[in-house]
């Protein structure tokens, strides 16, 4: 069977361990602490008098906090344990970890409790092979100090592990030699200290004391009014108020504060993306915007600052572009990979402009727009300087970098993703069709950008004229007129790449789709090759490649549902979209907890529960994101001038529902919605 | 190439910088160090112009560094991110202006257009089909 995993995390930093609480390596999963792309325990194991423990029980207090309830040796002799341990483990910017061992016999009790400690500080790119790094160790037990130290040049990565009860350290690890009292208890707290030398002058040796305290009040406050910020979600449906909640909580814990210092960004999601991406993260911020709009805004003032400004073939990068990838860990900062900060991404830079319009237009904030007026014309002025890379006015990408570049750089980036009905693979650079969409709704944004708040209706009519000329070109060369859908891509001759994939949803969601084709484009989403009962897969069956446990072949991700469905509704395609939200919020009401990034493509009828893959992390940004912004289209809430509209559209069997205190331009306003079938029914008690 | 960082500060026209924000105003130190002595390098930011002088007062963002890394940032052949993470570079204050640093260094010399990539990957494939036709 395969071990539980257990984690705590904040932001970046994140610990993952097995059900008792241990850290040992396991070359498949990031088993370990890591903090800004670097593991700094990568060992870390509890035994009482040599043996290791079993757990009783567990309690997740919150995304920041367990405790584990232990007992030494096998589960036979569990029922008579005089000895029992309990693990309190916490995280903010420090690893803390209370061990309280209790005394349940008669007799006073003598106890050897040994803690081993590593640190590989291997990086999160090499966790399936980390290279062997030359550690130094200085045990002091004087000072109850274990320091652990890595330094390659000025790179300098250490562990410091504190100890509040006296302690033998040697440099593999603590020893206590206890005594307790009869039904007495014997307690320390465990303090790790992760040090990163520069990198903006970080120094994290924050005191016991003070990390305590923060987690206490802090955090927990800090989590608190982030839920009370956000609308308040009352369901017949109960599962639904669940999840809804879990969402929140999820998001919470997936914020970071870069070192560009601008707000808390979303990161991607544990275990592997555990950095800012700039799509995860604009995308995020699209999907949040009726309920947590902060995301949308510290992400534009970060994406803005680490905006590209030259060329530089291994980074990918060009002026105006917006970032892909940032991390901290070795393998940027030497150049291993490119991702220090890497530009591979051809959806990120019109993205950025649609969540600047979508942002103000929801929050009113005229001053960032006119802030970001420069960031927002570089990118711009980069989808067609940059973006459209055989000059027939689309936008395309080709990778620079062979050994390290994305092939494809839309957000379906495996290698294989982009392919023909018939397992072809198009040649380079390619045109996908979802990039069209985005550049097309990025110039009419711009446009209404730059006649409302920079002055320039030059500008604007360009950017108008362009747009309507890329939407009338689009339709003409994408569409497949025998199977009435848009072809996945261009070819750099412009031959279509004719697989049926979810990558049409996204051409609603963007309005460059034909009024006329809607219909057929809506009815393809719904169709047994697309929708698989759970939402829309990402490669219809029937096509060569497909496969449902494929990633970008076959599976369903919730993100990307969450934009279809949007999408259907601005086509007042109400019934589709009604079923695949329903979908969307079934599977994430079966599986309960954190909504899984993905899940497999598998038919529904067949397998009657939603399938996970073990590649599929949770809670991820997007996810989460994406059952807001489903909750969002059923309900129909779009801003108008200063109001908010709501028009509801709910699946059958949502019942009725309230979205309480949406924050906006209008102050706060209240969504309702019922789905037809219980408007029908009898008049039923008001809920709260 | 060959140039150093002091040369290519020194040789910084006030003209407008069409890559720095219209909105961004502050001041940036750049301390150069080598031997035991400090270079300082200040750079008033204002409506898209960068006036350099030498001065050693304080500013929003102190950037800190051995000499020769700013010379390889100016050749091109660093990047800061990268060095910000090595800690050959340190910076301390006002990170918004982080984006100066970046914009008055330029990129590696060899990076090629977009276009121009594609271009050649046109020929090369065009050329791989001769080859076999």
């Amino acid at each position: 069977m395969r071990q539980e995993r257990v984690y705590v995390m904040s932001g970046n930093a994140f610990a993952i361990s097995d059900a008792q609480g241990d850290i040992v390596i396991d070359p498949h999963a990031p088993i370990g602490y890591f903090s800004f792309d670097t593991r700094f325990l990568s060992h870390w194991v509890l035994k009482v008098d040599g043996e290791r423990l079993n757990s009783l029980s567990r309690d997740d207090m919150t995304y920041f906090e367990t405790r584990f309830v232990l007992v030494p040796g096998a589960a036979s002799h569990y029922v008579d344990a005089d000895v029992s341990l309990i693990r309190h483990r916490s995280i903010d910017d420090s690893f803390n970890e209370r061990i309280l061992v209790l005394n349940h016999s008669a007799e006073p009790a003598e106890f050897t409790v040994r803690l081993d400690v590593a640190a590989d500080f291997a990086d999160t790119a090499e966790i399936q092979q980390p290279r062997p790094r030359r550690v130094s160790v200085v045990a002091d037990s004087e000072r109850r100090q274990l320091r652990l130290r890595y330094a390659r040049e000025r790179f300098v990565r250490q562990t410091i592990v504190t100890s509040t009860a006296p302690v033998e350290v040697d440099e593999g690890g603590l020893t206590f030699r206890i005594r307790i009292e009869p039904e007495g208890e014997w307690v320390t707290d465990l303090h790790v200290a992760t040090l990163i030398e520069g990198a903006g002058g970080r120094d994290l040796r924050a005191g016991l004391e003070e990390h305590r305290d923060h987690v206490r009040r802090g955090m927990r406050e800090d989590l608190q009014e982030w839920i009370e910020r956000a609308p308040l979600l009352n369901a017949e449906r109960t599962e639904l108020t669940a999840t809804y909640q879990q969402c929140l909580v999820d998001l919470a814990s997936l914020r970071y504060v870069p070192l560009t210092k601008s707000g808390a960004v979303p990161v991607g999601g544990v275990p592997w993306g555990m950095a800012l991406y700039g799509r995860d993260a604009i995308i995020t911020g699209l999907q949040t915007m009726a309920f947590t709009p902060e995301l949308a805004r510290a992400t534009l003032r970060t994406l803005a600052t680490l905006q590209g400004d030259r060329l530089d073939d291994e980074h990918d990068e060009e002026p105006g572009k917006i970032v892909a990838e940032l991390r901290y860990g070795e393998a940027a900062a030497f150049g291993d990979e490119p991702t220090a900060l890497y530009y591979g991404a051809a959806d990120t830079t019109p993205l950025f402009v649609i969540l600047v319009d979508e942002y103000e237009r929801w929050t009113g904030d005229a001053d960032l727009v006119r802030d970001l007026r420069h960031p927002t014309r570089m990118a711009l002025d980069w989808i067609d300087e940059y973006g459209d890379l055989t000059g027939d006015g689309y936008l395309r990408y080709l990778t620079r970098n062979p050994d390290k570049g994305w092939v494809n750089q839309g957000w379906k980036n495996s290698p294989e993703a982009i392919t023909y009905a018939d397992g072809r693979l198009p040649d380079l650079p390619r045109a996908t069709c979802e990039l069209q969409g985005y550049a097309y709704d990025a110039k009419r944004r711009g446009a209404r950008l730059a006649r409302e708040f920079w002055g320039d209706p030059e500008y604007a009519d360009r950017l108008e004229r362009e747009a309507a000329e890329l939407k009338q070109r689009f339709n003409r060369d994408f569409w497949l007129p025998e199977r009435e859908y848009y072809a996945l891509a261009l070819e750099p001759d412009g031959t279509p790449v004719d697989a049926l994939s979810s990558n049409i949803g996204h051409l609603l969601w963007s309005g460059i789709v034909e009024d006329e084709r809607a219909a057929a484009v809506a009815a393809h989403l719904v169709g047994p090759a697309l929708f698989s009962g759970w939402g829309v897969r990402t490669l219809a069956t029937g096509q060569r490649r497909y496969n449902p446990v494929g990633s970008h072949l076959g599976a369903v991700w919730p993100s990307d549902n969450s934009l279809i469905v949007a999408g259907l509704r601005r086509y007042h395609r109400d019934g589709e979209a009604a079923r695949i939200a329903s979908g969307i919020f079934d599977m994430a009401c079966m599986l309960g907890g954190s909504v899984p990034e993905l899940i497999a493509g598998y038919e529904r009828e067949v397998t009657k529960y939603p399938v996970q893959l073990p590649a599929a992390g949770r809670p991820q940004a997007w996810s989460s994101g994406g059952l807001l912004m489903l909750l969002g289209a059923l309900l129909g809430l779009r801003p108008s001038g200063d109001n908010l509209l709501v028009s509801p559209a709910l699946p059958p069997g949502f019942g009725r529902i309230e979205l309480l205190d949406i924050p906006g331009r209008w102050g706060h306003s209240d969504g309702y919605g019922r789905d037809h079938a219980s408007s029908l029914r009898t008049r039923r008690p008001r809920l709260r | 190439m060959g140039t150093t960082a002091a040369e290519h500060l020194r040789t910084l026209t006030p003209e407008r910088r069409p890559g720095i924000p219209d909105t961004m105003t502050g001041t940036l130190r750049l301390d150069a160090y080598q031997d035991g002595w400090t270079e300082h390098w200040y750079l008033t930011v204002a409506d898209q112009r960068i006036e350099v002088s030498r001065s050693a007062d304080d500013a929003d963002l102190v950037v800190r560094a051995h000499r020769s890394v700013f010379d390889r940032l100016a050749a091109g052949e660093l990047r800061a991110s990268a060095a910000m993470l090595r800690n050959d570079l340190t910076v301390q204050g006002d990170m918004r202006l982080f984006v100066v640093l970046r914009r008055v260094f330029p990129g590696p010399g060899d990076a090629r257009h977009p276009r121009e990539a594609a271009r050649q990957l046109a020929a090369e494939s065009a050329a791989g089909r001769e080859a076999r036709g």
